[in-house]
């Protein structure tokens, strides 16, 4: 049971943004990338939701092909993913933009929407009862009413996050999400991630902050430039001399 | 957002109410109450406008010929074939969304202003197939002869029906917005890729709010066929779409009640205008004011932050959600 990326390469143009990257991340795995700016990581979670059509390569899910699939399928097998700069109307509550999450699970269709089906208010209510137990885990129950664009940015991160989960998802893209984070807003998602973990979902996060990834992750994926640096346990990363002048410059020495 | 029942039918209970209310003060005013079905009429229109520019972000101006084509289909099952107006109002609902749904489907993927072309096209074709349709039309001089409703043959009668359907419509149209779907519609407008992360697949919902949008629009065309009794090219032209627009904008295009305030509004001020020359400018100048002080219309205008704001001007929230996900 896994995400399996094998030499995905995408182009924009002449530009190569990721050259023959490939990956396994297993469900109940933290798999960490981390890269400087410009090095493909968030090319990389495109591709896998499909967001940007990949030049070569073959990614499939659970052993399924998922090549030729539109995002929102790919979605639907659960991949859930959260954007870098976060995405959201800034008009709509804290609690509208979890609730948004769920569509993948919602089964209801057109008629019985309009109508209101009971079966669609029991949903809307397994909806709202799962929303509350998202927010609360963390700790973003006081914002439920809050508008998106009222709220600081890390608590849009984490919302982001809460959006993602939302759908139940198996495997789950995590770009940048302690960005601008407060230290125990930090450990708090660290705890949430870990919770996702003990309950077999794969992770695959995009991070700056290698505290958090040494903290989280047992295997780091380094890319450059689009291509894979190198790859490995977390603790001999942070020694390795080619990661360090790569993502920390050469003074980092 | 999970609300409860009395929450989310409160506009549809609203305007009950107020039609509750109304009508005994209009009953054997023949005038009063054929504008109040006028009202209803345009209601639906705009009620479909709002459904697809307020929820969708779809700018169309096809509203008056889905509802031409709806007004159309009754017209000639009934006074051609003499068949029931129920399988004109069947008729009326799916025709339009056959219509509508393929050709959202094709140009939901454009940019909003190549889509508002595409409806205007449409619009047009319509209009020159119902021009050109010889007998089965009408052609020129249009067609006659269509029965009132046999349910509803009094101007009362026509004006309760007319009222109901408004309100179911408004009660299904607030049902659909507080769901799954209609959250993805709204996030779809907003930003596509966003709703495409959410599972959603974009196209597709947009096209089938869309049709949606068209069928309520041809239910308008149906009660107007039945009502006025006579359809002709003029009937239900292009200026009757962007007049809805109009109304659904001033109303408030993302609220319930909007549209139905927006055309109440303007279908009054066409009564107590003078000239109907000068309408073009009074319209023309009660949208730009609209647009200025309250741009979502004017239910869906927080009044009371608005004047507050007006005292201490805030800096307006930053909108970082357009940014593109393509650097890093």
């Amino acid at each position: 049971m896994s995400v399996d990326v094998h030499e995905v390469s995408v182009a924009f143009g002449g530009v190569t943004a990721l050259n023959k990257v490939s990956l396994q991340l297993e469900r109940g795995r933290i798999l960490a990338v981390i890269g400087p700016n410009g090095s493909g990581k968030s090319t990389l979670f495109n591709s896998i939701t499909g967001m940007v059509a990949a030049a070569g390569g073959k990614i499939a899910v659970d052993g399924v092909s998922i090549d030729n699939m539109a995002p929102n399928r790919r979605i639907a097998l659960g991949l859930a993913r959260t954007f870098q700069t976060p995405r959201f109307d800034p008009h709509i509550t804290v609690e509208e933009a979890v609730l948004c999450g769920f569509y993948p699970v919602a089964k209801p269709g057109m008629l019985s929407s309009l109508l209101r089906s009971p079966g669609v208010a029991r949903e809307e209510k397994s909806f709202s009862d799962r929303c509350s137990e998202i927010l609360r885990e963390l700790r973003l129950t006081k914002y439920r009413a809050t508008k998106m664009g009222e709220l600081p940015m890390g608590q849009v991160r984490l919302v982001e996050v809460a959006r993602a989960v939302a759908n139940n998802p198996k495997y789950i893209l995590l770009d940048e999400p302690a960005a601008g984070l407060a230290r125990d807003e930090q450990a708090m998602l660290s705890v949430e991630v870990r919770r996702l973990v003990e309950k077999g979902v794969g992770v695959l996060l995009v991070e700056h902050n290698f505290n958090l990834i040494r903290e989280l992750a047992e295997h780091v994926i380094v890319l450059n430039r689009g291509a894979m640096l190198m790859s490995g346990r977390a603790e001999d990363i942070a020694r390795d001399k080619a990661f360090i002048d790569v993502y920390l410059g050469s003074s980092g020495r | 957002m999970m609300l409860r029942m009395r929450d989310r039918l409160r506009p549809a209970f609203i305007l009950f109410i107020i039609i509750a209310a109304l009508t005994p003060l209009i009953v054997g005013k023949p005038f009063w109450l054929d504008n109040s079905i006028l009202i209803a009429v345009f209601s639906l229109m705009a009620l479909s406008v709002g459904m697809s520019y307020g929820q969708a972000g779809i700018l169309s101006v096809a509203t008056a010929g889905f509802a031409s084509v709806g007004a159309y289909a009754t017209s000639i099952v009934t006074a051609h074939y003499g068949l029931s107006p129920l399988l004109g109002l069947l008729l009326a609902i799916i025709l339009p969304m056959l219509l509508g749904y393929p050709m959202a489907r094709a140009i939901t993927r454009l940019s909003p202003m190549p889509l508002s072309i595409a409806t205007l096209l449409l619009s047009m074709v319509l209009e020159i197939a119902i021009r050109e349709g010889g007998d089965f039309t009408g052609g020129y001089i249009g067609l006659s002869g269509i029965p009132n409703l046999p349910f509803a043959s009094s101007l009362e009668a026509m004006h309760v029906l007319s009222w109901s359907i408004v309100v179911v419509v408004i009660a299904l149209y607030a049902n659909l917005t507080h769901s799954a779907i209609g959250r993805a519609v709204k996030t779809a407008r907003h930003d596509p890729l966003r709703a495409t992360a959410d599972g959603v697949d974009v196209p597709k919902i947009l096209a089938s709010y869309f049709a949606l949008s068209a069928a309520v629009a041809g239910v308008a065309g149906w009660l107007y066929a039945h009502h006025l009794m006579y359809m002709g090219p003029d009937s239900l032209t292009i200026h009757v779409s962007i007049k809805t627009m109009l109304m659904t904008v001033i109303g408030g295009a993302q609220t319930f009640l909007g549209p139905v305030l927006g055309a109440a509004f303007l279908t009054m001020l066409t009564l107590y205008l003078p000239a109907s020359e000068a309408q073009g400018m009074i319209f023309g100048a009660t949208l730009v004011f609209v647009l200025l002080v309250t741009p979502r219309g004017i239910l869906g205008t927080d009044w009371l932050k608005l004047l507050s704001r007006s005292k201490k001007r805030e800096t307006p929230i930053a909108d970082v959600t357009r940014t593109s996900e393509r650097t890093a």
